[in-house]
């Protein structure tokens, strides 16, 4: 019982770890600036290919989890400046302008790396033996590296001054701004927060799947899951929601086909959106 | 008569619209005498997505609430066409109209019960469009996954061609009127009903949904009556085109369809019901040519059109050029 149990626990774990990196962005800036960026996935992508990169002129894992999140957050911000920044007003035309890069990223990265899947070093081989159970080294890494970057960016929501500034303008952008924050500042370093999480996850994923320039719209579907289900703007709405879906999904995939157990995670949060509108833990 | 001929012109001047939906009519109509009968297959297929984009612009142009997944309901009415066809043994002289039922029926369901639970849940914007956009992420993955029934990534060939109480459409110019007369029927009984009092009050909901819910109306059951006939009319398109071109596969129920027929609506510009005919023909005649440059070529330029839609023209381009023509008009007046 305890052996069946043991790898259950830490696949959904697994799952769980890479949507709390990957929903964390797209949470904040969905309560923040009332965008949902559908460009998110491609940050993934773009995290995933900056590792492609540094591989191929002789770097390693270690190299490309450093160089991702700077390149996710470089691209982010300039990516905010150019064009986000001038949509926040309208949600309708957030969701335009971001599926359109989406669309154009992709193709962008199908032209320059081909259709072929890439593949990636991990940095650890072979399995451990947890409580009777063996479990590939690297998935244990990704749980425990997922989580404390998790509680950092946790940490800084709730105790830095960004994090206070960033709080503030969730609940009252105009209150904020009279207190003497910029918003604009605010809505940047976020936005580019958000597309550094994501990259880094990007590397994170990169040795568990097939790299392609359509990896990242899987991790879409299932962060939206996310901050529906457990509410926007709220870190502890992301663990919920994270939680609720990453477990539900890994454990619907042992009895019935995967694309039968996502189906089922969306009735789910589509019917909860009738009773929880806000989600679990609205902010 | 007389009167009756005046009234209807001054109606139809107040109203440029159903003039330009008169004039789309009569070229639709004569079309078939100038093209041969390959080319009038490839416009029976227009049509049908023309009745595609009609359904989505009756839903987000009428409401202002954005469908991210109406591909989910096309591709609901041709594998509920398809699989009838295939996967059942039904007496051949009613399977197309079974077929069309189940289709339609499909399309109408999933619409039901998605609707009822975000509409009634007070979901709205940019949420809706979001949640809809994943309906068409997972219907996919279904019609990829489930393969023992929706044949998987090859999808499904063989479906019955259509014949309706005996009369065969596999003619086409009688496949193509058929199409033409579900169009028309769609596009003036949308036209009709919308001028009307249903329209109204989906502007004022649009306008004001807390007011409108104040005068009494029920609007999350407005808005659901709404999607649900536009889920059907895409479910009908969706049913049409498996019966007529013989087949299904996963990408009439992919996001980059979704996507596609919002691009239709907005090149005619969405809530001008006759705009997203012209849209899907115009939008349809530039993907022949861009696609024949390169198989990448199409998604970046649809990107870019997103992209230049929101910064550039809003409104659609429709609107842009009309604008332009209002103060260029109201200038020549100035100087009168």
């Amino acid at each position: 019982m305890l052996t069946d149990f043991i790898p259950f626990a830490l696949n959904a774990m697994t799952l769980i770890s890479i949507l709390l990196i990957v929903s964390m962005g797209m949470a904040i800036i969905f309560g923040l600036m009332n965008v949902i960026n559908l460009a998110h996935g491609e940050f993934i992508t773009i995290g995933a290919f900056v590792f492609v990169l540094v591989q191929s002129f002789g770097g390693n894992f270690w190299i490309a989890l450093v160089v991702a999140p700077f390149v996710g957050y470089v691209f982010g911000l300039c990516l905010e400046k150019a064009l986000i920044s001038r949509v926040y007003s309208n949600p309708l035309h957030a969701i335009l302008v971001t599926w359109g890069l989406s669309l154009i990223l992709q193709q962008l990265i199908l032209l320059t790396f081909g259709a072929a899947p890439q593949s990636v070093r991990s940095p650890f081989e072979g399995s451990i033996e947890i409580a009777g159970a063996t479990y590939p080294i690297y998935r244990i890494f990704l749980i425990c590296f997922a989580l404390a970057i998790f509680a950092i960016t946790a940490v800084i929501f709730k105790k830095s001054r960004f994090g206070l500034e960033l709080r503030a303008s969730i609940q009252s952008p105009e209150m904020t701004s009279v207190t003497g924050v910029d918003p604009d500042k605010i809505n940047a370093r976020a936005f580019a927060s958000g597309a550094a999480l994501a990259a880094l996850a990007g590397v994170l994923l990169a040795p568990l799947t097939a790299v392609t320039a359509f990896m990242g719209i899987n991790y879409l579907a299932r962060s939206f899951f996310v901050v529906l289900v457990g509410g926007a703007g709220s870190i502890s709405g992301v663990a919920a929601g994270s939680g609720l879906i990453g477990t539900l999904e890994t454990a619907l995939t042992y009895q019935i086909p995967n694309t039968v157990a996502q189906a089922l995670v969306l009735i789910l949060a589509i019917v909860m959106l009738r009773f929880r509108p806000k989600g679990l833990v609205p902010a | 008569m007389i009167d009756f001929a005046q009234t209807l012109s001054r109606r139809i001047a107040r109203r440029p619209s159903t003039l330009v939906a008169i004039a789309v009519s009569l070229v639709l109509l004569v079309l078939p005498a100038f093209v041969n009968a390959y080319a009038l297959s490839s416009y029976r297929d227009v049509i049908l997505f023309a009745i595609f984009a009609l359904s989505l612009d009756v839903f987000w142009g009428k409401t202002g609430i954005l469908s991210f997944g109406h591909a989910t309901f096309f591709g609901l009415g041709a594998y509920g066409m398809a699989v009838t066809g295939i996967h059942f043994d039904i007496d051949p002289s009613i399977v197309s109209l079974v077929g069309l039922l189940a289709g339609v029926g499909l399309a109408a369901l999933v619409a039901l019960l998605v609707g009822y639970f975000i509409l009634f849940g007070g979901v709205r914007g940019a949420y809706f469009t979001i949640v809809t956009l994943a309906l068409t992420l997972i219907a996919n993955h279904i019609a990829v996954g489930w393969s023992s029934v929706t044949g998987g990534d090859s999808g499904l060939i063989g479906v019955p061609p259509l014949v309706i109480f005996g009369l065969s459409f596999v003619d086409p110019f009688r496949s193509y009127y058929l199409c033409l007369a579900v169009l028309l029927a769609f596009l003036f009984g949308s036209i009709a009903i919308m001028n009307g009092r249903f329209g109204l009050i989906l502007t004022a909901i649009q306008d004001d949904e807390t007011k409108a819910q104040t005068l009494g109306y029920r609007t999350s059951l407005l808005l659901l009556v709404t999607f649900v006939a536009s889920a059907s009319m895409a479910g009908l398109a969706g049913a049409l085109y498996a019966a007529m071109n013989g087949f299904v596969a996963p990408d009439m129920i992919a996001l980059l369809l979704s996507t596609e027929v919002i691009i239709w609506v907005a090149v005619g510009g969405s809530g001008t019901l006759i705009g997203a005919i012209i849209g899907t023909f115009v939008v349809w005649w530039l993907q022949q040519e861009i696609s024949s440059f390169n198989a990448s070529a199409w998604p970046i330029a649809i990107g870019s059109f997103f992209i230049a839609l929101v910064l550039f023209f809003p409104n659609g381009p429709v609107a842009l050029v009309s604008e332009k023509l209002r103060r260029f008009r109201q200038k020549e007046g100035g100087q009168q």
